[in-house]
C-alpha cells in the first residue's frame, strides 16, 4: 500500500506567501491536509459514538442473555443484531471502542513521553551515556515486541492498566531513537551553549531546550504511537490476551466473531474490523497532517 | 527521512483487513464434493472404501496391546481392538452399557465364593490367523507379561489388575479362572478390570529374541520380561507394523495394510476372521491431522467419508445435510465439572458450605448452555454418573435435575442464610454456625467474591464462563475468571492443604472435552473419594466414601444408584455441561455406524448402501 504522499493542496503556494504567526501557519497547513482532516472528523465521530453513544442508546454489557443470542442485524431493538452471548453489538461496540481507544492511547502517550525523555537524555549528555542508554534500547528493540506481549499476557491476566503498561513497554523504543537524533544535532546550537555558559545545569537543557525544539517529531511520532497501540491491543486480543470478559475490546470482539465465520455472521466481524480501520486510519492521517504543519522547509517551497 | 513513517504499519492494517475479507469470504466459496443422497432403507452392497478422520492431534503410534505410559490413547487402543479381540469391552445393548457383545471373547463371567473368585468362559469358535484357535493360553500369556512388566503399563495402578489376582488358573482350554484377592463388586471388576484384559497370540510371540524359539518362556518372571522387551521392541517401530510378521498373527475382523509414521492407517478385512461380525468393507483409512481448521477444510471438500466440524458451525447444519452427509453428536461417556476448592485459602469456607454450592449450581444455566454456546452438542450433567445416555447405572432419581436453574432459589438460598445484597454484591450479615447463619469460618461483611481458573483456547469455554459469571451476578456472586492454557490450569489447580503455597484458587474448569471419560462402570473413586489422584478440590465425605467402597466391593447391583443419588445431590464439584466427544459429519450413503460413548470404533459393522460416489 502507498504511503500518503504530503498534501500539495492547490493555493499552497498563494498561502506560503503570507507571513502570519507560527501557530497560525501550522494550522493553516494542517487544515489543507483534506486527509488530516477527515481523520480528525472520524476520531471525533467515533469518540462520540464511543462515549457519547451508550447515553443514547443504553444497552446490557454486562450480563448475557442467550435467548438474545446470534440475531440478525434489523432484529427489533438491535440495528446491528447480537453477538453469541445475546450483547446488542451496537452498544457492544460502543463498549470495547472505549477499552481500545483509552488503552491506545494512554499507551501511546506513556510510550512517547518515556520515549522523549530517554532520547533527550541520552543525545544530550553523549559520551558513554548515551552509549549505555542506546545499547538497551537496541537490545531491547532486537527482541521481538509481539513475542514479548504474547509471553507477558500469558503470565498475568491482563487489567487495562496493566495493558497499558506492558504495551508502553515494548512501544517506547521507537520515540526514543529519534529524539536521541534530534537531541544530537540540538545541543551543539547556540542557544544550548549560551544556556550552558550562563551555568544551566543538564536537567534545564533537556527539558527547557532540546524537548520543546524537537516537538515537532515527538507529536507526530505520538500519533503513529497510538495507532500502533490500537493494533496491538487488537493483535493480544485476538490471540485471547485481553482484559476478561465481560469487558471487551474491537480485538476481542473481532477474534469471537472470527468463530462463526463459516456460519455467515458478518454482523460479528465486519463492524469491529472496520472500527479497527478507521480509528487506526484516522490517527495515521492526523500523524501525516501534523508532520507537514510542522515541518518548515514545507512551508518554504 | 520522515520521521515516524513506517510502511510496515500500512502493510500490517491492509494485512488485516484482508485476512478479515478472506476469512468471511472463504464462508461463501463454491464447494467440491456433494454426494448424492441413497434413500432410506435402501439395499446394503458389499465393499467400498471409508475414510474416517481421526481427531486433531491424534497419531495411532501403538499396535501392541499393551501400551506403555504415554501410549495409551483411545485411538490407540479402538484400532488394537480391531486386531486382536477384546476379552470384554464396553458395548452399547439398546441405551445400556454392558461388558458382552457379538465382538468380544469373553462370555459373561461367573463370579463365586463370596465374589472372591470369577470365572472367565471364551467363545469356542475363534482362531487366529494362523488358524490356531484362541484359548485360555493366549490369556495366561498376556496375564504373565503385565504381571512381569506392570511398571510399564499405562493402564496399571497400585492395588488393581494385576496386583488384585492373586492366582490366575486355566481351567479347561476355553476357560479361565482369577483368584481374587478380596471381594468385588462383580459390575465394577467386570466393566473396569476384566475389560484390561487381552488375549495375545502366544504360539507367534512367545520368544524371549527375534527368530528365537517359540515356547512357554512367559511362566517365569525373567522369560516374561525378555518377552515382553523383544515385542515392545517391535512396537516401538512405527514404520514397519505394515510388513512385520509378528504383527499379521490377528484374531480381530481387520488386519492393517499399511502404518505411516505419519499415523494415518489403512486396514482391511482379515479373510481368516471366523467370528460373527464380518466385514462389508474393502478398506478403511484412518486419517490423521494436526487442527481440527485441518480437518474442516478437508471435510468441507469432501476428503473424508466420516469427520467431524466443530459446534460452532453446528448453525450450517442444513448446507452439510443439502450436500449428502448426516450430521452426529457423538456423546462422550463422561461428565463435565468445575472443581470447588474446598482448602482454598481465599474461599475455601465458603467453599465447604453445602447451601452455597446449591445456590451456585441453581445458577448455572445447563440447558441454555448447551443449546446456545455449544449449539445443541453438550448434553448437562446432573451427577457423578453421566445422564447421557440413559444407562443401568442412572436410576430415575438421576435423571432429574435436583438444580435447575432458578436464579430466584438460589437467592433465597443466600439471603436465609444470613446474605444480604450491598451494591450488587452479597455480603455476609449474620455469621456464625446457625441453620440460619453464614457458616464456620466466614466472617461479617465477608462479600462473596470468588475466583476461578479456567481453560483458554475454545470459544465454548470462554463463553460459558462468560455465561457462569453473568448469572452467579444474578445473585451477588462475584466470579473473577482467569483463563490460562490446559497445561497451566491443570498445573496450578493441584490438591493442596491450605498451608501450601498457591493454595488461593476457588474454582478450576478443565472440560472443554470433557473434564473425565470413565471405562465402562463410572465409579468415581479416583474423583470423589478422599485423598484420592483426581480429587483436585480435596472434597471429603465419610459417607461419600463409604458410597464408593461399595460401588468398588459390595456385591450391591443398586450401589451405584445410592453412589450416584448422594453425590448429584452433595454438589462435592459445579456441574457443567458435558461436550460431545466430537460432533461426527457421515456420508449419507455409508450406514451401520454407531458411536460408542466410550470412543472406540467398530467399522466391522459399517456399510454402503449404494457405491459411493468417490469410488
Amino acid at each position: 500500500m502507498s504511503v500518503i504522499s504530503p498534501a500539495v493542496a492547490p493555493g499552497h503556494e498563494e498561502a506560503a506567501q503570507a507571513t502570519p504567526s507560527l501557530a497560525r501557519r501550522t494550522v493553516q497547513v494542517f487544515t489543507r491536509n483534506k486527509l488530516a482532516l477527515a481523520g480528525v472528523v472520524v476520531l471525533a465521530l467515533l469518540l462520540l459514538f464511543c462515549y457519547v453513544g451508550p447515553l443514547v442508546h443504553p444497552t446490557d454489557q454486562v450480563h448475557t442473555d442467550l435467548s438474545q443470542a446470534n440475531l440478525a442485524p434489523g432484529s427489533a431493538g438491535h440495528l446491528l443484531g447480537t453477538t453469541d452471548l445475546g450483547y446488542d453489538l451496537v452498544g457492544r461496540l460502543m463498549v470495547a471502542g472505549q477499552s481500545s481507544l483509552e488503552v491506545g492511547l494512554a499507551a501511546g502517550v506513556l510510550a512517547t513521553v518515556f520515549g522523549t525523555v530517554w532520547g533527550a537524555v541520552s543525545g544530550y549528555f553523549g559520551g558513554w551515556v548515551d552509549a549505555a542508554m542506546m545499547r538497551v534500547t537496541d537490545a531491547a528493540l532486537a527482541i521481538p515486541a509481539m513475542f514479548l506481549l504474547v509471553v507477558v499476557s500469558a503470565i498475568i491476566t491482563p487489567s487495562k492498566t496493566v495493558l497499558i503498561l506492558i504495551i508502553a513497554a515494548v512501544a517506547w523504543l521507537s520515540p526514543a531513537r529519534l529524539v536521541r537524533g534530534e537531541a544530537l544535532s540540538l545541543r551543539d546550537r547556540e542557544y544550548v551553549q549560551a544556556m550552558r555558559m550562563m551555568g544551566g545545569g543538564g536537567a534545564r537543557a533537556v527539558f527547557r531546550h532540546i524537548v520543546p525544539n524537537a516537538i515537532g517529531t515527538v507529536i507526530v511520532n505520538a500519533t503513529f504511537q497510538v495507532a500502533d497501540a490500537i493494533l496491538y491491543v487488537s493483535y493480544l486480543a485476538f490471540l485471547g490476551l485481553s482484559i476478561p470478559p465481560p469487558a471487551t475490546d474491537w480485538g476481542s470482539m473481532l477474534s469471537s466473531g472470527i468463530t462463526y465465520t463459516q456460519n455467515g455472521y458478518w454482523w460479528l466481524i465486519f463492524p469491529a474490523g472496520i472500527a479497527i480501520v478507521l480509528v487506526v486510519g484516522a490517527f495515521n492521517f492526523i500523524g501525516d497532517g501534523l508532520r507537514d504543519a510542522f515541518e518548515v522547509r514545507l512551508q518554504k517551497k | 527521512m520522515r520521521p515516524g513513517r513506517s510502511p510496515a504499519r500500512f502493510r500490517v492494517v491492509a494485512a488485516a483487513v484482508a485476512a478479515v475479507l478472506a476469512a468471511v469470504l472463504s464462508g461463501c466459496t463454491q464447494q467440491s464434493g456433494r454426494i448424492v443422497p441413497a434413500p432410506a432403507g435402501a439395499a446394503p452392497v458389499e465393499g467400498g472404501t471409508v475414510t474416517m478422520a481421526l481427531p486433531p492431534a491424534a497419531t495411532p503410534n501403538w499396535i501392541f496391546p499393551i501400551g506403555p505410559p504415554g501410549f495409551s490413547a483411545t485411538y490407540n487402543s479402538s484400532l488394537q481392538q480391531l486386531f486382536f479381540m477384546p476379552v470384554y469391552d464396553a458395548v452399547q445393548q439398546g441405551s445400556d452399557l454392558v461388558p458382552t457383545g457379538p465382538g468380544t471373547l469373553g462370555e459373561k463371567p461367573v463370579y463365586s465364593d463370596g465374589d472372591k473368585t470369577v470365572t472367565v468362559p471364551l467363545r469356542r469358535d475363534i482362531t487366529w490367523s494362523d488358524g490356531t484357535p484362541v484359548t485360555a493360553r493366549d490369556i495366561e500369556f498376556w496375564f504373565d507379561l503385565v504381571k512381569a512388566d506392570k511398571a510399564d503399563w499405562a493402564s496399571y495402578t497400585v492395588g488393581t489388575m494385576p496386583d488384585d489376582v492373586k492366582k490366575f488358573e486355566v481351567v479347561n482350554d476355553h476357560t479361565v479362572r482369577l483368584h481374587l484377592d478380596r471381594s468385588y463388586n462383580p459390575d465394577w471388576f467386570t466393566a473396569n478390570q476384566l475389560t484390561l484384559m487381552r488375549a495375545l497370540p502366544q504360539q507367534a510371540w512367545d520368544a524371549k529374541s527375534d527368530g528365537g524359539k517359540i515356547g512357554d518362556w512367559d511362566r517365569t518372571t525373567a522369560g516374561a520380561k525378555a518377552v515382553f522387551a523383544r515385542l515392545t521392541a517391535h512396537a516401538r517401530n512405527l514404520g514397519s507394523y505394515g510388513s512385520d510378521p509378528l504383527w499379521q498373527t490377528v484374531d480381530g475382523p481387520w488386519k492393517i495394510a499399511a502404518w505411516q509414521d505419519t499415523g494415518q492407517v489403512t486396514i482391511v478385512p482379515n479373510p481368516k476372521y471366523t467370528g460373527t461380525q464380518h466385514p462389508h468393507l474393502d478398506k478403511v483409512v484412518f486419517k490423521p491431522f494436526t487442527t481440527a481448521d485441518s480437518e474442516y477444510n478437508v471435510m468441507r471438500s469432501g476428503g473424508v467419508d466420516y469427520g467431524y466440524i466443530p459446534p460452532s458451525v453446528l448453525a450450517q447444519k442444513a448446507r452439510f445435510e443439502s450436500r449428502g452427509y448426516r450430521i452426529s453428536s457423538w456423546t462422550g461417556w463422561a461428565v463435565s465439572y468445575i472443581v470447588y476448592n474446598f482448602h482454598s485459602t481465599h474461599a475455601g469456607p465458603e467453599m465447604n458450605q453445602l447451601y452455597i454450592r446449591q445456590a451456585m449450581q441453581h445458577l448455572v444455566d445447563q440447558n441454555g448452555m448447551s443449546d446456545v454456546v455449544w449449539q445443541g452438542s453438550a448434553k448437562p450433567t446432573l451427577g457423578p454418573v453421566p445422564a447421557f445416555p440413559k444407562t443401568q447405572y442412572l436410576s430415575p432419581r438421576m435423571a432429574e435435575n435436583p438444580y435447575p436453574y432458578d436464579v430466584d432459589a438460589a437467592r433465597a438460598l443466600l439471603t436465609s442464610h444470613g446474605w444480604s445484597d450491598r451494591d450488587g454484591t452479597a455480603v455476609c450479615t449474620r455469621p456464625g454456625t446457625g441453620s440460619t447463619e453464614c457458616g464456620a469460618g466466614i466472617k461479617k461483611n465477608a462479600p462473596l467474591n470468588l475466583t476461578l481458573l479456567s481453560q483458554s483456547g475454545s470459544t465454548e469455554t470462554t463463553n460459558m464462563m462468560q455465561v457462569l459469571k453473568s448469572s452467579l451476578s444474578r445473585a451477588g456472586i462475584d466470579l473473577t475468571v482467569r483463563q490460562q492454557p490446559l497445561n497451566s490450569v491443570l498445573g496450578n489447580s493441584v490438591a493442596c492443604k491450605a498451608t501450601d503455597p498457591g493454595c488461593d484458587w476457588d474454582m478450576s474448569f478443565f472440560g472443554t472435552a470433557g473434564s473425565w471419560y470413565f471405562p465402562l462402570n463410572p465409579s468415581g473413586e479416583e474423583l470423589f473419594s478422599t485423598g484420592a489422584s483426581a480429587n483436585f478440590g480435596n472434597y471429603s465425605s465419610p459417607e461419600a466414601d463409604k458410597l464408593i467402597h461399595a460401588v468398588l466391593y459390595s456385591s450391591d447391583q443398586d450401589a451405584m444408584h445410592a453412589y450416584g443419588e448422594y453425590l448429584s445431590e452433595q454438589l462435592p464439584v459445579m456441574w457443567m455441561p458435558n461436550p460431545a466427544y466430537q460432533v461426527s459429519v457421515i456420508r449419507g450413503d455409508l450406514r451401520g455406524v454407531r458411536q460408542n460413548p466410550t470412543a472406540t470404533f467398530s467399522p466391522q459393522s459399517w456399510y454402503y448402501v449404494k457405491k459411493g460416489a468417490d469410488q
